[in-house]
């Protein structure tokens, strides 16, 4: 009798949470956690203790299969890859090699992403290379870029501890990221001050001792009101704002109309709070800004990114121990598969692919010359398929029909398209759509490495093998790459993978799986020697002084009507993940959260007659789902709010795909919708 | 020399061991070596026992035992669900500091194998200060605490008296109405009741909290209460809890498996 | 305080209390209102989960009724009431809530005025309480 326990890492949020895989004679039996974890300390989430449960269950994906004669046919590996590259070359010969677009995962390893991003730029020869991140924290990346020349997490999950004030903002945090949300309660047993901004009342507000309820998508109003009043009562760090960046008096022309009188106006934030909460934040010694999708997911996202940039630099509370801007990254390998260069502008390690001399660095370790314009975002994607521009797509591990925003075009857009293939470990809705589906292995099904918010290399460890015939994803897209005829797969482990991508990817120079098996190691860690970073832009700003930016609040792209007078906001809940593939095959968790509901303001359901658990139906411009009313005062009169887990009442079904031109990310926070009792 | 245990005839060894630069709990198979060996990491390995026990059809498993995991295991053995004939107990006495940390009066298990033996403490601080608290305070602090609660059940899986895995009231909104978190009194009153005749002070439950509510001191106060109610204390192979006994003291006939 | 009217719950077995409480009300016997009666088949069917959740919902008072020790007819079950009841005080007390916001009591089928004398009894006691303390609680 065999008893194993690997560590390994969670599958699930960004937190990156490791514990162990209990094997019990290649039974996956349950979770362990692990006590020495700098990150977790021996905790979990209710996700983490049920991580096991999904992965050996019957519905697995097991085989390969083709769809012929309208039905998807199971067929062997030879068959379905022989089909991908032929009809891949086909579609490139006749329409060339943009007609075709790669999705990388954010739920696959450093390693796969890395395979992925090489077979779309140096196979097919497209930058159309994206993934999820465009939808969750692409904003982060432009508007962090932008400021300070980087755009990941500046500081560690550890920190949060000995900080003296918390912002949190966007972010239901003991709910998205819990083990993160008990750091901040840590903090706060310490004595730290939490501030929380958000139109939700969440599990985290209610603990706050400043909460700030704005109406959503006026963010920068609130940022900029703040500013003004740090900057009115004299709270600005001018040591920091002379030394260390540049464009303050830009800010400063740009928030000096934000008065708290006008900031109420707008947001609905009562002024003697906003000041109260910019004095707190601005006086701490140690404060850190932490955010995530009521921040992003915005037509003008990469501006509210900018405007939280501003507010660290004016305070001087970056670069420094416990302080920082702080995106809290939501799959568990999305910050990964941005380092990885799964993006259609980026090479790995976020070197742009119009760069000539970068782009001739990928051409000489690759081997081959490499396109110049860099490709198609995720949510452009879309679009071009729906008018019939993009011909093709191959998926790794996203579920477009649920995930996206506005999923009737998406609809529309992938039954445009002439191939389309998947390889997931589910059937899931965007699989069934599939000319090809790839059956892969999950999170403990192979070795590998995921980077989770705070830039810190996780391990994967194998420890059961994969259902049936189903192949890690670095195997199938090394297979296909070497069935296009390219020598540059002939990878035997996912440490070889990583190997060469330290070569061409400066931050994870010194990255090994050796290296990383023993300690923690955050990136910047350019050389094997290098010990890794901890702190970002504690000398300087990786672009040199930071960049204040002069953003002004805009409305969001669709607001209400006399049609449709409730904001609909979308985003999580504890139980569930994402498109549900996993969780909802997770006995335990599916338990606790097993159907779509909609939380309505009480006055608003009393005006409407709707009464707790009634049945009513949502629409919006795009759709209409039926789903269960949840009335509560969580939410504020006006707005509703839908978590976008359910397949059968899906949020995106009414969600504006409206884009922030710089960064591409759709406006999930913010449409328009009606409610009936149904 | 912990191998040398495994000369009293065990097949297998649960223990901890240091892997990937972290510390991992282990099951070693007799012939198989164990370098890296830790005892000073707190995981509950009688959780572990009994996660592997209903796969385990023949053999006999030797665990580290400090002296809560001691009471744990006669608690399962009194219930039976593990047969103590195939239980090697390694005792492990605990260091001063993990007594400090678990506030613990009982730290020396019967046979010491390994460790020093110290001596327990007498009081919780915190059970103590908040004894001398009125009852309007008490509800106040426990309620703050129970605030923060995010429903992970790392107190339910990680305990090794907890055993009702697959039907735990706890997930049944009939007993915890709230459809999110934080969840209601009930939970922690519910899994109070359901401790008291049970719980060791191992600990697990406190440490697994990402919370840190104070779950420890809760179950020692509960202790307390049972002492007085019923002149009893979890922890002995031979004493039926009184919740399983008539007035007189006779053993009721176990009609479900709840207790 | 003086407008105070609690809200009470009580279980009551099917073979004696209840039927105890069932001649308190055929008798005309004066009671106060506000007492929800909840019949069961045997007082060790009140789980103490239900008495706990009752109470963490904002109930003020929790009455127990079976039959007398030695009279239950299911031999023993009165025997597991008798032992939940005072440790489900307990846990109470420990969380700060007065424990006799929950109380145990034996009502034969016979006594209709026992009954009468323990809920008016009961709702005094737990009127001079005042308000379950979670009442004022949003978890």
């Amino acid at each position: 009798m065999s008893v194993r326990h690997v560590l390994t890492t969670c599958p699930y949020c960004g937190t990156g949470c490791n514990f162990y895989l209990q094997v019990i004679d290649g039974r996956l039996t349950g979770v362990v956690p692990c006590k020495t974890d700098e990150i977790s300390l021996g905790r979990l989430c209710i996700k983490g203790y049920n991580a096991h449960a999904f992965v050996q269950h019957a519905d697995r994906l097991r085989h390969p299969m083709i769809r012929e004669n309208g039905q998807l046919r199971k067929a062997t590996w030879d068959q379905a890859l022989d089909k991908i590259v032929g009809e891949l070359k086909r579609i490139r010969e006749k329409h060339g090699p943009d007609s075709i677009a790669l999705l990388a995962s954010a739920k696959c390893t450093n390693e796969e992403n890395y395979v992925f991003q090489k077979l779309a730029r140096a196979v097919i020869g497209t930058n159309n290379i994206d993934h999820c991140a465009r939808l969750c924290h692409a904003s982060t990346i432009t508007g962090l870029v932008h400021s300070f020349g980087s755009g990941a997490m500046t500081n560690t999950i550890p920190e949060f501890d000995d900080a003296d004030c918390i912002l949190v903002t966007g972010s239901n945090t003991l709910e998205a990221h819990p083990i993160i949300g008990s750091r901040m309660l840590r903090a706060k047993e310490k004595g730290a001050k939490l501030i929380v901004v958000d139109p939700r009342d969440t599990p985290l507000s209610r603990i706050s001792h400043i909460f700030l309820r704005q109406r959503p998508g006026t963010d920068i109003a609130w940022i900029n009101g703040m500013l003004k009043v740090i900057i009115d009562e004299k709270l600005v760090n001018d040591d920091f704002v002379k030394s260390r960046t540049t464009a303050f008096e830009e800010l400063e022309e740009a928030v000096k109309d934000y008065t708290p009188e006008k900031v109420e106006l707008i947001t609905g934030i009562p002024k003697e709070k906003l000041v109260e909460a910019a004095r707190i934040y601005a006086k701490a010694d140690k404060a850190m800004l932490a955010y995530a999708m009521g921040i992003t997911q915005h037509s003008n996202g990469t501006n509210v990114v900018k405007a939280i940039a501003n507010l660290a630099m004016a305070t001087g509370h970056i670069g420094r121990e416990s302080t920082g801007v702080n995106p809290l990254r939501g799959q568990c390998n999305v910050q990964g598969a941005c380092d990885s260069g799964a993006l259609p502008d980026l090479y790995p390690g976020y070197q742009r692919v119009d760069d000539e001399a970068v782009r001739a660095k990928f051409e000489k370790a690759w081997g081959i010359s490499l396109p110049a314009k860099p490709g198609l975002t995720l949510t452009c994607a879309t679009k071009e398929a729906a008018i019939g521009k993009l011909k093709a797509m191959v998926i790794f591990g996203e579920n477009i029909m649920i995930s996206d925003p506005d999923i009737g075009h998406v609809e529309e857009a992938v039954k445009e398209l002439e191939f389309l293939v998947v390889s997931d470990i589910f059937m899931t809705g965007t699989a069934q759509l599939a000319d090809v589906v790839l059956p892969a292995a999950c999170y403990a099904e192979k070795d590998g490495t995921f980077t989770n918010t705070d830039r810190a290399l996780r391990m994967l460890r194998k420890a059961i093998d994969a259902p049936g015939e189903a192949k890690a994803d670095w195997v199938i897209a090394c297979e296909l790459g070497k069935k296009f005829g390219s020598n540059g797969f002939e990878f035997s482990s996912p440490a070889e993978i990583m190997a060469e991508m330290a070569t061409v990817t400066p931050i994870y120079g010194g990255i090994s799986h050796e290296k990383i098996d023993r300690g923690v190691v955050r990136w910047p860690c350019p050389t094997k020697e290098h010990p890794g970073t901890r702190i970002l832009h504690a000398q300087e700003f990786t672009r040199g002084p930071g960049m204040f930016a002069p953003v002004q609040h805009a409305p969001a792209a669709e607001t209400t009507s006399d049609e449709y007078p409730f904001i609909l906001t979308t985003g999580r809940n504890l139980f569930q993940y994402h498109t549900g593939t996993m969780t909802r095959r997770s006995p335990k968790l599916e338990r606790e959260a097993p159907e779509p509901y909609v939380e309505i303001n009480r006055g608003d359901a009393t005006r409407l007659g709707i009464n707790d658990g009634d049945r009513v139906t949502v629409t919006s411009r795009r759709g209409s789902i039926a789903l269960k009313a949840r009335i509560t005062q969580r939410i504020i009169p006006g707005t509703i709010f839908i978590p976008f887990h359910y397949a059968e009442a899906a949020a995106n079904r009414l969600t504006n795909a409206a884009l922030d031109p710089v960064s591409n990310i759709p406006e999930l926070k913010v449409c328009a919708a009606k409610v009936a009792k149904a | 020399m912990k191998l040398a245990f495994e000369e009293r005839g065990a097949d297998y060894l649960l223990i901890m061991r240091e892997e990937h630069g972290n510390v991992a709990p282990a099951m070693i198979s007799k012939g198989e070596s164990a370098d890296s060996v830790r005892l000073d990491i707190p995981y509950q390995l009688v959780t572990i026992l009994e996660n592997i026990y209903p796969w385990l059809s023949k053999g006999k498993i030797a665990i580290i035992t400090r002296r809560c995991d001691e009471k744990a295991l006669a608690e399962l053995v009194k219930r039976k669900y593990v047969d103590e004939k195939r239980i090697v107990k390694i005792g492990l006495a605990c260091s001063e500091e993990q007594i400090k940390k678990c506030r613990c009066n009982d730290p020396v298990p019967s046979n010491v194998a390994v460790g020093e033996p110290h001596e327990g403490m007498k009081d919780d601080e915190l059970a103590l200060a908040l004894s001398k608290r009125s009852p309007e305070d008490r509800f106040s602090f426990w309620v703050d605490q129970y605030k923060k609660c995010n429903k992970c059940f790392g107190c339910t899986l990680n305990c090794p008296v907890c055993f009702c895995d697959d039907d735990c009231v706890l997930e049944d909104r009939t007993f915890v109405a709230e459809p999110s978190v934080p969840p209601g009194l009930s939970f922690h009153m519910i899994r109070s009741f359901h401790m008291a005749d049970k719980c060791i002070e191992c600990g697990e439950c406190e440490r697994a909290c990402p919370a840190e509510i104070p779950l420890l001191t809760m179950r020692k106060l509960l202790a307390k209460d049972m002492k007085e109610v019923f002149g009893f204390a979890p922890g002995d192979e031979k004493t039926v809890s009184p919740l399983n006994t008539t007035l007189e003291g006779e053993q009721l006939e176990d009609e479900c498996d709840e207790c | 305080m003086t407008d105070f009217s609690p809200t009470i719950l009580a279980f009551c077995c099917n073979w004696c209390s209840y039927a105890g409480a069932d001649l308190a009300g055929v008798s005309r016997l004066q009671m106060p209102p506000n007492v929800h009666v909840v019949r069961v088949m045997c007082s060790a069917s009140v789980k103490p989960e239900y008495v706990l959740k009752a109470i963490s919902q904002g109930v003020d008072g929790v009455l127990v009724l079976g039959c007398h020790i030695g009279d239950c007819h299911y031999m023993t079950g009165n025997h597991r009431t008798a032992k939940r009841m005072p440790l489900v005080q307990r846990v109470l007390r420990e969380v700060g809530i007065d424990e006799r916001r929950l109380r145990l009591d034996w009502v034969s089928a016979s006594e209709g005025e026992k009954f009468q004398k323990v809920v008016i009894e009961f709702v005094d006691e737990v009127t001079k309480l005042g308000p379950n303390p979670m009442r004022g609680v949003k978890f």
